[in-house]
Formats: structure tokens, sequence, C-alpha cells
């Protein structure tokens, strides 16, 4: 039977967008805070299986048209990017920098390469639980 | 396009609930996130990306301010010109503008041409009527500058 969708699909179009907003608060908070890469890429993937909850595969293929096997691809070649970066500068593997930067507008930040790290992380994460979602759902 | 905005302002103060700080940096950095999502998520809307008619918006300006400084140096140069042969007269340009700001937006910006000046719109808001300072060889090069700024126009309203 055919259901008519119409209030799951207007509340996702506002929620969609605030529970990616918690993910990208949630990836920096990790720091200092309860947070990180892990979870926010599993709030991530959770807005978009929200998405594919109130439509369809196809619509949610025309919105992202993204290939999430490369995001696992490009996500581990972040993470080995940052680990291998450490070798350049003569310190063993995985030796992480951080230092504080007056930029322009945001004005003293501190800046660590372990949230490049952590964007590989995010990525992977993202990219492996959309995979197989996608691949169980696909499957007549 | 209004939605968008509504819905990148919205993100922008969830951000600064969520950070507990209510500088207008924070305020930047909810916005530019917000604009990310929306960004990635631009399809997902039945209009256009919001930034592209704001771009749109900006060039229809810049055209604005151009058009204005030749109109002025044109209008000078046939003060200042001792013998008066030009030939003034008034042609029909038909639109495909429909809402009404952008007829008058075009209005505005075809007196503000080099020689030309709208006398009068039809009732059924189709034909705009205009006066041309000189008919004989500007006739072909105005619609042309007609056709830029129609264009302009419709970048903005599409």
């Amino acid at each position: 039977m055919k259901t008519n969708d119409v209030i799951l699909q207007t509340v996702t179009k506002i929620t969609l967008f605030i529970i990616i907003l918690f993910s990208i608060h949630l990836f920096f908070a990790g720091h200092y805070y309860p947070g990180g890469g892990f979870i926010g890429g599993l709030m991530t993937s959770g807005a978009i299986v929200l998405l594919l909850l109130a439509y369809d595969m196809k619509t949610v293929a025309n919105i992202l048209p993204i290939d999430y096997k490369y995001m696992i691809g490009v996500g581990l070649l972040f993470s080995v990017g940052t680990g291998a970066g450490a070798l350049l500068f003569d310190a063993p593997f995985l030796t992480h920098a951080h230092s504080h930067v007056l930029l322009p507008l945001l004005g003293d930040t501190a800046l660590h390469t372990a949230v490049l790290f952590d964007t590989g992380v995010y990525l992977v994460v993202i990219g492996v639980t959309m995979t197989i979602i996608q691949t169980i759902g696909e499957d007549e | 396009m209004a939605f968008q905005i509504l819905l990148n302002i919205f993100l922008a103060f969830i951000w600064m609930f969520l950070k507990v700080s209510y500088d207008p940096v924070t305020f930047f950095v909810g916005y530019f996130f917000g604009f990310l999502i929306v960004f990635a998520f631009r399809r997902f809307f039945n209009s256009r990306f919001y930034i592209l008619r704001v771009i749109a918006v900006i060039n229809l300006f810049f055209l604005f301010i151009k058009e204005l400084l030749l109109a002025n140096i044109a209008v000078l140069k046939v003060i200042l010109k001792p013998r008066l042969d030009m030939k003034p007269g008034i042609f029909a340009l038909p639109t495909e503008l429909k809402e009404d700001w952008e007829i008058t937006i075009l209005a505005n910006l075809i007196t503000l041409t080099p020689g030309t000046l709208v006398v009068d719109i039809s009732l059924d808001n189709k034909i705009l009527y205009i006066h041309a300072m000189d008919m004989g060889d500007a006739q072909d090069e105005i619609n042309n500058i007609k056709k830029t700024f129609e264009r302009a126009i419709m970048e903005v309203s599409r």
C-alpha cells in the first residue's frame, strides 16, 4: 500500500539540516568534550539514512551524487597522509603537531593536525555506513 | 531562495546555541557551516542554490553602474557636438519578462542606457515604448543591449 509521506518529508527537510549541523558540532567538539570523528560521522550518515527513509533510493542518489566507496578511500588517504606527514619533519609516524594561529576573523585559533586525522575517520565512517545500508537496501 | 537564506540563518543561530557563545564570530562560523550543508544538499530544493542568485544580483548592480557611466558620457558627447544631426524617434520593444518588479527594473535600466528613455508600457505589460535619441544607427545595437539586460534580470528571477 502506498501511503502519503508528506509529514515525514516536510519534517525531514528541516531536521536533516539540524542533525548534520549537530554532527559537525560533535566532530569539532572532539578535542575537549565528548565527540569526534566517529560519532560525528555516524550522525551524519544517520541524517542521510533519515533522508533515505523519507524518500526513495533514487531521489537520494540524485540529491547526493556521491560514490561512498570513494569516500572510504579519500578518508583513508587523509589519515595515512597526516600520519606520513610527520615523516617529512623527521618525526616518528603519526606524530601530531599543533599551534595557535591568529586568523583574520576567528581570532586566536588552535590548529591541530589531529583534526585532519579525524576528518579521515569521519569520511570513512560515513562511507562504510552508507555503503552497508545502500548495498542491503538495493538487494531485492 | 528566501527559504534557503532563512534556513541558513536559522542554522547559524542553532550553532550559536550549541556553542553557548553569542559572538558575531560564532554566528559567522555557524553561517559558514550552514552554507556548506545547504550547498551539499542544493539539489534537495526546488529552486537553485541561493548564492547563484546573489551573484546574479551583484552582476546586475555592476551592469547598472557601468551603463550609468556610459550613458552620461554619451549624452555629454551629444551636448558638446556643434551640429545637432541626430534623428530622434520612438520604437516598441516586446519583452518576455512577467513580474512587475522585473519590468520596472528593465525600464529603469533602459532609461539609463545611452540615448534611450522608456516613455510608456502597454497595458498587458508585454511591450515597452522607448524614445531613442538617435534612431538611425542605434536600433540594432540598442536591441542587443536590451538582450543583455533582459538576460541579466532573468538570471536573477529564474
